[in-house]
Order: structure tokens, then C-alpha cells, then sequence
């Protein structure tokens, strides 16, 4: 053996071989010096833990993660479940879909298509899970709890952002500029137009410079698990779950598309397709916060949000509640929603994933998510814990729950969301455009919905 | 024609055969992914157009009724198919008019040539997201450049994006503006273009424009055609710029066929009818070519065709 030659092949197997070695070596994380104390072992083996796919369709919940590990609770949540949260956020709809229909969902996930999921029966329901939990639904604002079941069963608890959803924002050094007094903020549709006429502003050439109200950006504009602004605001429901019928086509519902349709033509349609484009960016009260636009109807998220994106804004931001008809002055109308964790029925590990809902409701993991997104849950033990003062405007929407004496809920309608939010959106600019008349429009939308609702199969 | 195949394989040598399943072993990657992300598809939504199905329950069978549905009582489809033709008949046509001019003018001795092929090709290599934010910035009535410009002027802006009438003619000019590839297909085309022609064209006393209609048009023209048809299909799945830029508005102006597919399948969760729409494009998509090919000899001129005749 020591006699035999040693051949080129062997040579660069050889050399081959300890480069290889080198390699591998100089990828290896370094050794622990032998006189540093040894590291502290895990509490948990990794491998022992249970891994949870947590899918959000909102951005940066990745980043979030890394400060909720630092918690107490989440300590907690992983020494007492044995789990590892896999957290995926940005998932698009698309994204979601192709997994439900390829069979591989998350365990865990938030996306906006609430109803469509539960009515499609790709969810596992949780109230045996909900028993025996720490939960306790009479914690929750009881439209956000209700809307998390369908046809008795439970299948998601409120999480992340939910809390209520109506007030009119509006900035007040634009009120006090255009001659109007912000103290006193319109209170029905005639004065919020009256206000809406004062504050929209062009140039000598007929630009459009600033305006009031886009009574369809934003929350104005849903018709989705966040409800629908027009009926709420009018008084009528437009959905009767027990009968599967619509009433859409009615006299308050054709006045309230004829009503905001004439914001929009004093603005005009092309400049608010531009504003849109641009202003909007895709967020919700982008024309606000850049002072084009002086009054916005959203959720309580609006006071924190703008905060965050644009301080100067936030400072003379102040809310109020949403206009009603004259025939319904002093109605003050609240809508109870927002989003929820769903469990995915085909998913490796729906049911133990159920502790991400305790988790998302403990006072540590509230308030990370508050102080970094402005985002409130409907849990009613981090509500009370919240200083109403910290953004301008937020406060009304505390006051609201007391106050309001019509309290609103998502309609528990299976017809595909996005079709309503299309379609809706498509009949209100043929009405603002002048192709169709408020009544035409309401007879449109009530036509669609019945035969699309008989078309997905939820009505012979 | 199966049985021919195997009885053509056993009269073949064996060098053939091992040259042959060589041949299929090398392809088979090409091979494997036709089949599976092809093929497969396509008969599957053959299958799916024919049912009634969400994504999330099974398919339930309905026979061809999403295809009567569309057909017959579809509003919204009417008006997609509407878009749809305008611009198919509009967008292949301009578009390769302009990058057929864009050529001609880059193919004579120009200062800078390079830099202007550069350039116009330039819109071809950008992304078309980035194409987009561009154009809405250079167009928005509010705060485009253009409308900028005009309103410093005291003049009026023009709602190039955001007005139902206009938005159409607007996108015919970007998509103009995005010929980068056709423009250098035919710029290879014209530097093939015999210069004995042009010079034969000179003795006879041809001025440009002759020489332009009757040499360099005629020489192009299988060129044009191939540029035609890719326009044409290209313009029947027109997606991204209306989606990015419009989202088929304003007042469903931009709804164009493939939007309103896109819609059907992921939004509305009609996966059924977006199959059946699928089809009923592919069909008119072949019909439209063949008519295309089948009509061609009268407007294109093969070389080759007359050398041999």
C-alpha cells in the first residue's frame, strides 16, 4: 500500500477532497470557545414543536413577529402549546385560493373573504375550542363576536384590527379656512353637501385644486364584511338570511345613491378618477392626508394611521359621526367589525393552531400592534386600557360605543364580496356619470345580486 | 396514424432508433412541461368550463351553460367584447405601423443612430409596472406633467386617463410608444432589403416614396405579417398596462377580455365561467389567425415563392 504510486487522479481526488473539507469547515458556524460557559439550552427542542403557517393578507407581519416574540405571552403561548408560528404575511388572494383549492391552506389565517370561506365550507369550526379556551366572548364587542359565525357554528374569533368602522374625519384647519365652523360638523347629508360645496375648490382655468367629501372612498365606499355605509346609513337591510332575498331595489336605497352622486358630480368624475389614481395610491385616505381631500368617512384606524403617515395631517384631524338622511336626524349609527383568524379545515394543524387567538388577544400582543399599525382589537380588556387622546379623532370613536343608538353588523350575505364591491362600484359611476338614474341603480344592483346569488348555487 | 408511427419505428435502422430516443430523452424536459403545464390545463378547462365551480367546493357539472350565459345574457360580457375588438382592431394595426416607421426612419443614415435605436428600443426592456407608474404620472389630470404644463398655462387639463372617451385613444399611443421589439425585428428586415433593388428603382427613375411602397413595403411584408399576428394576439390578451393603469375604468371603458377573466376567476370565484371565457378566446384567437394566414397571399410577398415559381 505505502509502495503505490501516487497518480495524478489520486492527487486531485486528494487535494479535491481537503478543499471540499475547507469548505465545508469555513460554512460551519464557529465552534463554542471551550472557556465560554456553554450555551443555555432551548426550553423546547425545536424539533418537538409543533409547527402553525399563520398567513395574513396584510403586509410587514413578519417584522411584527420578531417584537412579539420578545413578550411574556409569547413565551407563554410557545412553552404552553409546544408551537412554532410560521408567520407568511402579503399573501395575496390569488395566493390563498390556489393553496384551499391545492389542499394545502394554513392552519391559521386572516383574509378578507370571511362569509365567502365560512358559506364554502373550507373552515373548521371552533366552538368546543372557543369552550375551552381563555376566551371569553362576552370580552368582545358583541357585532365583531357575531359576525365570526355562520349558520350557528363559530368558525373565527376577532383579531388584529376589528373594533368599529363609521365616523367622518374631516380636517379642521381646511373647515376653518373654507369659512366653516369645525365645532359644529354636519350632522345630515344636506349639511355635509353644503360643507362638501364650501370646502371644493378649482382654478380659474376649471381645475379641480381641493375638495370635500368622496363619499365612496375609503369605508364609504364598501360593501363587504365591513358592511354597506348607504344602507346603514338610510336604515335598511338589504339582505334577509333567512329567506336568501335582497332588498336593494327600494326608495332609500335609490335616494342614497342620488344623494352621493351629487359629490361627485360637483367634483366631477374625471377629476375624481384622477385623485383616485393618484392621491389614493392604492391606500385608503391618501387624498386626505395630502389635504386634497378635507373629509373622509372611515374606521377607527384613521386617527393612528394618519399619525403615522403624515403627523401634520393628524394634528388637526376630528371625527364625528356619519351623516344621516333628514328623515333619520339624530339617528347615530355604529358599525361592529373588522377581521377574524380563521381555521382551514384541510390544513396539517387547524385546532392546535387555536392558541394564535389567545395569543393576539393578550394585552402585550394589542399593544405592539397598536403602538406600531394604530390598530385596535375588539377585545374589550385592551380597549379599556387605551388612552383615547393619543391620536386626534380617536376618541370619538370610544365615545361612539356608548353613545350611538343604532349599532350595525355585517349582513351575513354568502354572494362573493368582491363581486358586490365590483359591481356596486361599477352601477354608482354610471349614476354620478349620468347613465343612470338612482332608482335605475338600485333595480340594477337587485337584478345582479339575485341572479348571481342563484347562479353560486345558494338559491334554486 | 399510431400504427404507422410503431410500424415506421421497427423499419427504422437501430442507429435511428437510439438516435431517435435520444432525441425524445433530451426534449423530454420541453416534453414533460407541455404536457403538464400545457396540455393539461387546457383539457382541464375544457372540463371546468362546463361546470359550475368556485375553487373552494367541487365542481358541480352544468353542462354549457356558461357558455349560454355569456352568449346570451352576459351585459357586462357585451361590453367586454366591444373593448376588446376596438383595440384588437386598432392596437395590432398602429402598433406595428409605428414600429415599422420607427425602423424605416432608424434604418437611414441619421446622426446618432445608435443612440436613437437605443432609445426607442428603451421602452421594450422597462418593466411594464415601471411603464405604468410613468404614464400615470406623465397623464393624471391632477398632477400628471403634461396637465402640469397646461395648467401653468392657464389652460385647461385633459383627463387623458380618467375619461371614458379618452382612455382608449390614450392607451393606443403608450402601446405605439412600446414597440421596442417589433421595431427590431423589422429594422433586421429592411438591412436584408437587396440595396440592387433600390439601385435598379434609381435607374428607373423611382422617387423615395415609390421606393418606399413599392420595394421596401412589399419586401417587409411576411415581416409585417408576423408583427400583425402578434398583435393581434398580444391585443386579445391584453392585461397588465389597463390593470395597472385604469383597472378596466373609467366606467368600464378599459374592461378588456382578459380583466374581465381575470375577475371571473379570482375575484368573483367564478372559476367555471372564467374557463368557459378562456375558450371562447382561444377559439376566436385561432379563427382570427387563420383568417389572418388564409388571406395573407394577397398582401404579403414571398421572395423565395416567386425565385422558385
Amino acid at each position: 500500500m505505502l509502495d503505490r504510486k501516487l497518480s495524478r487522479r489520486d492527487f486531485l481526488k486528494g487535494v479535491s477532497g481537503v478543499v471540499a473539507g475547507g469548505m465545508l469547515a469555513a460554512c460551519a458556524p464557529p465552534a463554542t470557545p471551550v472557556s465560554q460557559k456553554p450555551a443555555e439550552a432551548p426550553a423546547k427542542s425545536e424539533a418537538k414543536l409543533t409547527p402553525i403557517k399563520f398567513w395574513t393578507f396584510w403586509g410587514g407581519f413578519e417584522e411584527m413577529h420578531e417584537d412579539w416574540k420578545k413578550t411574556d405571552a409569547y413565551a407563554k403561548f410557545i412553552d404552553g402549546n409546544h408551537l412554532k408560528l410560521e408567520i407568511t404575511s402579503d399573501v395575496s388572494l390569488e395566493s390563498f385560493l390556489s393553496n384551499i383549492a391545492a389542499g394545502t391552506p394554513p392552519d391559521v389565517g386572516v383574509i378578507w373573504i370571511y362569509l365567502d370561506l365560512m358559506a364554502k365550507g373550507v373552515l373548521t369550526p371552533i366552538d368546543d375550542l372557543v369552550a375551552a379556551s381563555s376566551l371569553k366572548p362576552e370580552e368582545f364587542l358583541e357585532g365583531n363576536w357575531k359576525f365570526c359565525s355562520y349558520k350557528g357554528k363559530q368558525y373565527g374569533v376577532p383579531a388584529l384590527e376589528a373594533f368599529v368602522r363609521r365616523g367622518l374625519n374631516y380636517n379642521a384647519r381646511m373647515v376653518e379656512e373654507a369659512g366653516l365652523d369645525p365645532d359644529n360638523p354636519p350632522v345630515t347629508w344636506d349639511e355635509a353637501l353644503a360643507w362638501h360645496k364650501a370646502l371644493t375648490k378649482f382654478d380659474s382655468a376649471g381645475n379641480l385644486i381641493q375638495f370635500g367629501l368622496d363619499p365612496y372612498d375609503a369605508e364609504g365606499g364598501v360593501w363587504s364584511s365591513d358592511g354597506f355605509m348607504i344602507a346603514e346609513s338610510w336604515g335598511f337591510d338589504w339582505f334577509d338570511e333567512n329567506t336568501g332575498e335582497f332588498n336593494i331595489d327600494n326608495d332609500k336605497m335609490a335616494e342614497g345613491l342620488e344623494t352621493l352622486a351629487e359629490f361627485i358630480r360637483i367634483i366631477g368624475p374625471d377629476n375624481l378618477d384622477a385623485v383616485r389614481a393618484v392621491a389614493g395610491q392604492g391606500t385608503w385616505g391618501g387624498a386626505f392626508n395630502a389635504e386634497v381631500q378635507a373629509m373622509i368617512i372611515e374606521g377607527y384606524w384613521h386617527p393612528g394611521e394618519t399619525a403615522h403617515e403624515k403627523p401634520e395631517v393628524s394634528k388637526v384631524n376630528r371625527a364625528t359621526w356619519v351623516p344621516v338622511p333628514e328623515s333619520r336626524r339624530g339617528t347615530k349609527f355604529q358599525f361592529a367589525g373588522g377581521h377574524m383568524l380563521l381555521f382551514f379545515k384541510d390544513a396539517e394543524h387547524p385546532r392546535e393552531a387555536f392558541p394564535v387567538a389567545e395569543l393576539v388577544n393578550t394585552q402585550e400582543i394589542c399593544d405592539i400592534i397598536f403602538q406600531r399599525n394604530g390598530w385596535l382589537p375588539a377585545w374589550k380588556p385592551f380597549l379599556e386600557t387605551v388612552d383615547p387622546s393619543i391620536y386626534p379623532g380617536l376618541d370619538f370613536y370610544f365615545k361612539s360605543i356608548k353613545e350611538t343608538n343604532e349599532w350595525w353588523h355585517a349582513e351575513p350575505c354568502e354572494l362573493s364580496s368582491d363581486f358586490r364591491q365590483t359591481k356596486f362600484a361599477e352601477v354608482r359611476e354610471a349614476i354620478y356619470r349620468g347613465e343612470m338614474t338612482g332608482k335605475e341603480g338600485a333595480k340594477k344592483l337587485q337584478q345582479l345580486f339575485e341572479e348571481e346569488y342563484k347562479a353560486a348555487g345558494y338559491k334554486s | 396514424m399510431t400504427v404507422s408511427v410503431f410500424r415506421g419505428f421497427r423499419t427504422l435502422s437501430y442507429r435511428e432508433r437510439r438516435n431517435l430516443l435520444l432525441g425524445v430523452i433530451f426534449t423530454s424536459p420541453w416534453l414533460i412541461g407541455f404536457l403538464l403545464w400545457t396540455v393539461y390545463p387546457l383539457l382541464a378547462a375544457i372540463y371546468y368550463s362546463l361546470t359550475r365551480y368556485d375553487i373552494m367546493r367541487p365542481p358541480i357539472f352544468i353542462g354549457l351553460k356558461n357558455y349560454k350565459d355569456l352568449i346570451t345574457s352576459d351585459e357586462t360580457f357585451r361590453i367586454v367584447m366591444h373593448n376588446t375588438l376596438y383595440w384588437v382592431a386598432l392596437s395590432a394595426p398602429s402598433g406595428v405601423i409605428s414600429a415599422f416607421l420607427m425602423a424605416t426612419l432608424l434604418n437611414t443614415r441619421i446622426l446618432g443612430r445608435s443612440l436613437f435605436r437605443a432609445i426607442f428600443f428603451f421602452p421594450a426592456i422597462v418593466p411594464v409596472f415601471v411603464t405604468a407608474m410613468v404614464w400615470r404620472y406623465l397623464l393624471n389630470i391632477q398632477y400628471g406633467a403634461i396637465n402640469a404644463v397646461l395648467q401653468e398655462l392657464g389652460l385647461s387639463t385633459i383627463p387623458f386617463l380618467s375619461n371614458p372617451q379618452l382612455v382608449k385613444p390614450t392607451l393606443l399611443v403608450i402601446n405605439m410608444w412600446a414597440q421596442g421589439n417589433a421595431m427590431v425585428i423589422f429594422l433586421a428586415t429592411l438591412q436584408d432589403v437587396p440595396r440592387s433593388l433600390y439601385e435598379a428603382a434609381t435607374v428607373d427613375g423611382a422617387n423615395a416614396w415609390h421606393k418606399f411602397w413599392h420595394i421596401t413595403i412589399p419586401m417587409c411584408s411576411p415581416v409585417i405579417l408576423f408583427n400583425l399576428i402578434m398583435g393581434f394576439i398580444g391585443s386579445f390578451q391584453y392585461f397588465t398596462l389597463p390593470w395597472l393603469l385604469t383597472q378596466g375604468g373609467p366606467n368600464r371603458a378599459t374592461e378588456f377580455y382578459a380583466l374581465y377573466l381575470y375577475r371571473n376567476a379570482f375575484q368573483w370565484l367564478r372559476m367555471g365561467k372564467a374557463a368557459a371565457l378562456a375558450w371562447i378566446l382561444f377559439i376566436i384567437t385561432v379563427v382570427f389567425t387563420v383568417i389572418l394566414f388564409r388571406t395573407s397571399a394577397r398582401f404579403v410577398y414571398y421572395a423565395s415563392e416567386e425565385e422558385r415559381g
